[in-house]
């Protein structure tokens, strides 16, 4: 589904990269891994590929095999190809009773996919997640750094509408807001 | 001293420990998982739940994780409570959801710790009913199998690899009901202690690949204490036989040498004793022959023969001391290379004469600045590199007691502690794995090592000698090494044999005793070759030139070899030669080598499952190791081949003997410095309540139908006539003294973890306090003076490489080679240059170099290593045919160089 | 010492001409024969005829195989540690690829052995069996010649792929209901 780039970061990535590595004591650039990676799984079609993985590695001068347990520890990173718009549904308690469930169930009919699936044109991923902190908005979606909330049928079917006609790559990554 | 109150009842206990080590001192089965006396606690697991009130009139109480809680003056707790026995039940059956209930063909069975808390908390019926989560297993190489579907995620494995054992290749990954332990992909497990993993799993995770082979219930086996053979430390081994094959070897709890762990080699080494090539029946001339013939040939043979013996490091105290007897004081040699052979005595004399005491693994692990000379411990004296990484990990800046965290609490000390390390400085010839964790390491040939190690003993105390011609850039280095040290409260100095040089060997022993002069408590350690060469050198004998000397000159035309290959101590054409002009070879040992095939007479001796003996460690630590099963061929110790030749001799002294104590008790009486050798294990008529200590557990099953398919009459088992353990399950169920406990096993605690039953405390020493007997002690009035003699700085010589012993955990030690699992690990024999040496001879990695070492010319292939000195080399030890014994030499290179030396050497002097 | 009053003291007698001759003490001896010859017989003629047996009997052990004819026995051990006679031992060996066929599980028992002359079919191997292999049968073990055919090895244990061996007969109601909880995991 991803057309295979070289895994290189743009030069002014680059830059970020070297910036971020930098706020840290010599010798402690490992610290730098988290928004390392979400950079990369920006850069590179919305997942940390292993090739991926090790090239960060690289970058920090630590082994692959750190890079791997911290990337596949946290849910935000997407150890698979992913479709350009992750849309993750909030299923903890509070969206839960107000919901959650109807809009995944709403999502799985519209898109004909089920919870962890990417749609065939490679568009859509379903996903469904802990907690955002948003109950008060509760049911309520987050795809790329952006929060849908009070979510209703109709209000997905908008949002879906959007998206495609949208056609852009989500990511956490807008406005560079995890620097 | 607090006191405390546990189920209403008063104890009191020591204050600074946690409340799980406290209810386990205290007899309280208190179940756990994550918590290990040698890692600490991180309350990970939530197992060993107890109850903590307020005061006594709290009645409700909070339940808190007993290793996270530490113990404090009137604290009320309950173990036995309703909710606290709930709630262990609760986590259990969480743990459990997931695990799979394949205890019938899990290696674990039987001396499980899952196994053992699952019955002590008392969950017995899965209520959990859905599909339970199935993960891949991976490759780990030829020591460990992996099953992670067992994992209950109690993080003890990637605790003890990275953070206690400095692996890099183990890690957990994934969270919450995914987390799976292992490597980034297949591939063989790096770090030289995973084995241990099999025993830290408290479950059936990692597994011993090798007893997989053959395997056997831990109830079903016989088994002996034993002494690890294939280093210089000693280690304290359980070895477990069944059908008569040595089936496994498990750790042995010694609190000053190994603790809870061993290396690789030592686990996975033993399995050289059910190899193909041992020698199971006495022959001449190639010849299998009866024991009446071999008998009535050796004593024609010896009756008419100027007879010398050749003793070994490799075997016992017992058979080179019965050998020393049977040839003569006069006519026994030591069966190690001169240089070897100087060495060794080198180390004894300093560490008896001197000033300065040999501490103990568990001392060095306590050390708080460590100078390593010369030494690749890892691959040398691997616990000892575990102790060094300890005391390295240590933290004693004092933070963490201001803040009142324990030593126990591991994470808390490691968030606190970051980067921050203990001093540990060292100069080896190239890199080694301890390098991650030095202040600073040096690279520098034996000679430079030994001038900068003189340079810091000269910084320390001026008294010392000097180096001459120092280059102040290493001055500077020397001074900060010193103060370094200097600041420290007992640092420990190590060096050794590994790299066959006795400069540096003085060298360590200036700094130890500089420091010692300055008013502190240092150590001094020597690592040595083989496990019992500190004991061959005590027993005293001559070089082993002096024996190539008396056949040469007719002086003798006949040699018995203990347990020895010469051509491991000596170069090929000599040894060759050596043993053709011997009129008859009689050769005892366990294993066919070169010297066997050159023997007329092979007498096939025990290894060390099939022996008694006792040897001596680096420390000089005198160890018993007893037998483990009666052989059914003809193999017996060497010792008593040696007894019985002079019984048909009639040797006056060998005729009195009649079994191990004999000898024990003449050694003591005649060799000076083993005056107490013969106390080292209680005598052989020692009974626990008139009954002996049994080899096998009382679960001990097939006793009358293993034998049946040779003979279905029951036979009588075998008496031990050396020892007071005795070969069946009959026996005293009591607890035997420290030295003679042939298995850990307390009732409801089946698994390993069951030797917290026999501390005095958890994790302290043996209740009968730790087993062997110190034969070196630091000498106060000591008039050992400081070594001279410094070497000249170490020049490059035109087409020479100056070529010095490396060393392999896997593949240099001689037997634990021969053994299958290690075999797999062992790498192809290679010659280490430096990559300017490789740019001169215009050579790549794995190119071929031709070398002339003593006038024989030998192809290895090349490896090249950043920093090793230019103009030498390293050639691994043992690996190949080349003359390991008669280095360091300088080879000459027989491969064309592309560029002359000293012109490489301007330029780059230019460049820079 | 006296140990018991029921303890009678016996007197050696001299026996007399009649006696000495010991014709009546025959000839009593083969009346009891000849009395014996005409009772109804205390032994069967096996193996044309056998005796009846109780539901329960306890006679020659089965390893069985399961529905597709592999191997049950993992090779846990828990029989030969059962055994109060120690007349169990077995080898156990990893089960290779290709070999799923033969046994059920990654374990396997490469030898397995009973002394059936230190057997006392006691059946503790049965109830100890997790894997529902060991069984014991309403066989008979035959007689030998030889001591060592009695050390029974899988030849004779193991059943045959084509001749299944029926261990339910002899089991008794109360079991047979148990196997019948499907709800319970061990009977799934």
């Amino acid at each position: 589904m991803s057309e295979t780039k070289t895994i290189q970061f743009s030069e002014e990535t680059m830059a970020t990269v070297q910036r971020l590595i930098k706020r840290y004591p010599e010798g402690r650039q490992k610290s730098a891994l988290l928004p390392l990676l979400h950079i990369a799984q920006a850069e590179f079609d919305g997942w940390l590929s292993p090739a991926v993985m090790d090239y960060v590695a690289v970058i920090l001068s630590i082994k692959p095999i750190e890079v791997y347990e911290v990337a596949s520890f946290y849910t935000m990173y997407n150890l698979n190809p992913v479709g350009k718009c992750l849309i993750e549904v909030c299923q903890t308690g509070p969206c839960w009773s107000r919901g959650s469930d109807d809009i995944v169930e709403h999502f799985e009919k519209k898109l004909g996919i089920k919870v962890g699936e990417t749609t065939s044109d490679g568009q859509f991923t379903l996903k469904t997640v802990e907690c955002l902190g948003s109950c008060g908005t509760a049911p309520m979606l987050q795809c790329g750094g952006d929060f849908y909330e009070n979510l209703t049928n109709d209000k997905v079917d908008t949002l879906i509408e959007k998206l495609r006609a949208n056609g852009q790559r989500s990511t956490y990554m807008k406005d560079n807001r995890v620097m | 001293m607090a006191t405390i109150i546990i189920d209403c009842k008063t104890y009191e206990v020591p204050l600074g420990k946690n409340v799980l080590e406290t209810c386990l001192n205290l007899g309280f089965d208190v179940p756990y998982f994550c918590w290990h006396p040698g890692l600490g606690s991180v309350g990970a697991c939530r197992q060993c739940a107890v109850k903590v009130f307020k005061d006594a009139d709290d009645k409700k109480g909070r339940l808190v994780m007993s290793c996270m809680e530490p113990v404090v003056h009137n604290q009320h707790l309950a173990v036995h409570d309703a909710d606290t026995i709930d709630f262990r039940k609760q986590v259990i059956e969480w743990l459990m959801t997931n695990h799979p209930h394949d205890c019938a063909v899990c290696d674990e069975g039987g001396s499980c710790h899952l196994q053992d808390m699952t019955v002590m908390t008392g969950h017995h019926e899965r209520r959990f009913t859905f599909n339970k989560r199935t993960y891949k297993n991976q490759d780990l190489g030829p020591f460990l199998n992996h099953e992670m579907n067992r994992c209950i995620q109690c993080y003890r494995c990637v605790r003890f690899y990275k953070d206690y054992a400095g692996g890099k290749d183990l890690d957990a990954y994934a969270s919450k009901n995914n987390v799976y332990f292992g490597r980034a992909e297949d591939g063989v497990l790096e770090n030289e202690f995973s084995g241990n993993l099999a025993e830290i799993c408290p479950t059936g995770v990692f597994t011993d690949k090798t007893l997989k082979e053959h395997y056997t219930r831990k109830w079903d086996l016989t088994m002996s204490p034993s002494i690890c053979q294939h280093c210089s430390v000693g280690c304290n081994t359980i070895a477990g036989e069944r059908y008569g094959a040595l089936r496994m070897i498990h750790n042995r709890f010694h609190e000053k040498i190994n603790g809870y762990f061993l290396c690789d080699r030592g686990r996975f080494g033993y399995e050289f004793v059910n190899a193909e090539n041992r020698i199971k029946q006495p022959s001449i001339n190639g010849d299998v022959v009866e024991r009446t013939e071999l008998e009535t040939r050796l004593e024609k043979i010896m009756k008419s023969a100027k007879v010398i013996g050749i003793g070994s490091p490799r075997a016992s105290l017992q058979s080179n001391f019965a050998l020393k007897t049977l040839v003569g004081e006069d006519n026994f040699y030591h069966g190690v290379s001169d240089h070897e052979h100087d060495l060794a005595e080198l180390a004894v004399r300093i560490l008896k004469d001197g000033p300065v005491r040999t501490p103990s693994t568990k001392e060095i692990e306590k050390s708080d600045a460590i100078f390593v000379l010369g030494e690749d411990l890892t691959n040398t004296a691997p616990i000892v590199a575990l102790a060094v990484r300890q005391a390295v990990r240590q933290d004693l800046s004092g933070e963490p007691e201001k803040i009142h965290i324990q030593g126990w609490q591991d994470a808390a000390r490691k968030n606190l502690q970051q980067q921050r390390k203990m001093p540990l400085y060292s100069a080896t010839i190239h890199e080694t794995k301890l390098d991650d964790i030095c202040t600073s390491a040096n690279y520098a040939t034996p000679e430079d090592i030994a001038r900068l190690g003189f340079a810091v003993a000269h910084c320390v105390d001026h008294n010392s000698p000097a180096p001459e011609h120092f280059p102040e850039a290493l001055q500077v280095r020397a001074r900060s090494i010193a103060n370094g040290l200097l600041a420290a409260k007992n640092p420990t100095i190590i060096s050794g044999a590994g790299c066959a040089s006795s400069a540096v060997m003085k060298a360590a022993a200036n700094v130890a005793i500089a420091l010692h002069k300055n008013g502190i408590v240092v150590g001094l350690t020597y690592t040595m070759l083989e496990c019992n060469s500190m004991g061959l050198t005590m027993i005293g004998g001559h070089r082993l030139s002096a024996a190539f000397n008396a056949v040469i000159n007719g002086h003798a035309d006949t040699l018995i070899l203990l347990e020895n290959d010469l051509f491991r101590h000596g170069s090929f054409a000599e040894v060759g030669d050596f043993l053709a002009r011997c009129k008859n070879v009689i050769v005892l040992d366990h294993t066919k080598s070169d010297s066997t095939d050159r023997a007329s007479v092979v007498i096939p001796a025990g290894t060390f499952a099939e022996s008694d003996g006792i040897i001596v460690n680096n420390e000089g630590r005198a160890q018993r190791f007893f037998q483990v099963y009666e052989s059914t061929e003809s193999i017996q110790e060497s010792w008593r081949w040696i007894i019985n030749i002079g019984k048909t001799l009639q040797h006056p002294k060998l005729q009195t003997w009649q079994n191990f104590e004999d000898i024990s008790k003449a050694m003591a009486s005649e060799e000076p410095m083993l005056q107490n050798i013969d106390e080292v294990n209680p005598a052989v008529d020692f009974r626990i309540v008139g009954q002996r200590i049994p080899r096998e557990p009382h679960r001990f099953s097939g006793r009358t139908s293993m034998h049946a398919h040779i003979q279905v009459s029951e036979q009588k088992p075998p008496t031990d006539d050396d020892s007071p353990l005795s070969y069946t399950m009959e026996g005293t169920r009591i607890q035997p003294p420290s030295a003679m406990i042939p298995f850990y096993w307390s009732p409801g605690w089946n698994s390993v973890q069951s030797v917290a039953k026999y501390q005095h405390e958890v994790g302290g020493s043996l209740k009968d306090g730790d087993s062997g007997i110190r034969l070196l002690e630091a000498n106060a009035a000591s008039s050992l003076v400081y070594f001279q003699g410094i070497p000249e700085a170490f020049v490059p010589l035109e087409h020479h490489l100056w070529i010095v012993p490396t060393y392999h955990i896997f593949g240099s030690e001689e037997m634990s080679a021969k053994s299958a699992s290690i075999q797999k690990r062992i790498p192809t024999p290679y010659l280490l240059i430096s990559a300017v040496d490789a740019n001169i001879y215009h050579l790549k990695e794995q190119d071929i170099i031709k070398v002339s070492i003593a006038n024989i010319s030998y192809s290895f292939p090349i490896k090249i290593n950043r920093n090793i000195p230019v103009g030498m080399a390293a050639l691994p030890y043992g690996l190949c045919d080349a003359p390991i014994n008669a280095l360091p030499e300088w080879g000459i290179v027989e491969t064309s160089p592309l560029t002359e030396l000293h012109d490489y050497v301007r330029k780059t002097k230019v460049q820079h | 010492m006296q140990l018991t009053n029921r303890s009678k003291l016996v007197v050696k007698k001299e026996m007399n001409f009649w006696e000495r001759m010991y014709l009546p003490a025959i000839l009593g001896g083969v009346m009891i024969t000849i009395r014996h010859l005409f009772r109804r017989k205390s032994t069967v003629k096996y193996p044309e005829k056998t005796r009846e047996i109780s539901s329960i009997w306890r006679g020659q052990h089965v390893l069985k195989r399961d529905d597709k004819g592999a191997e049950r026995c993992t090779a846990c051990g828990l029989c030969a540690v059962a055994c109060p006679a120690e007349a169990i031992t077995m080898t156990a060996a990893e089960r290779k690829k290709g070999e799923e066929n033969l046994y059920r599980e990654e374990k396997y028992a490469s030898t397995y052995e009973i002394n059936m002359l230190r057997c006392i079919f006691c059946g503790l191997c049965e109830e100890a069996c997790p894997k529902e292999a060991i069984f014991l049968t309403d066989r008979i073990v035959t007689t030998d010649y030889s001591r060592t055919g009695f050390v029974y090895g899988k030849d004779k244990l193991v059943e045959k792929v084509d001749d299944r061996i029926d261990v339910t007969k002899r089991q008794t109601l109360a079991v047979q209901e148990f196997k019948q909880q499907k709800q319970l995991s061990h009977n799934k």
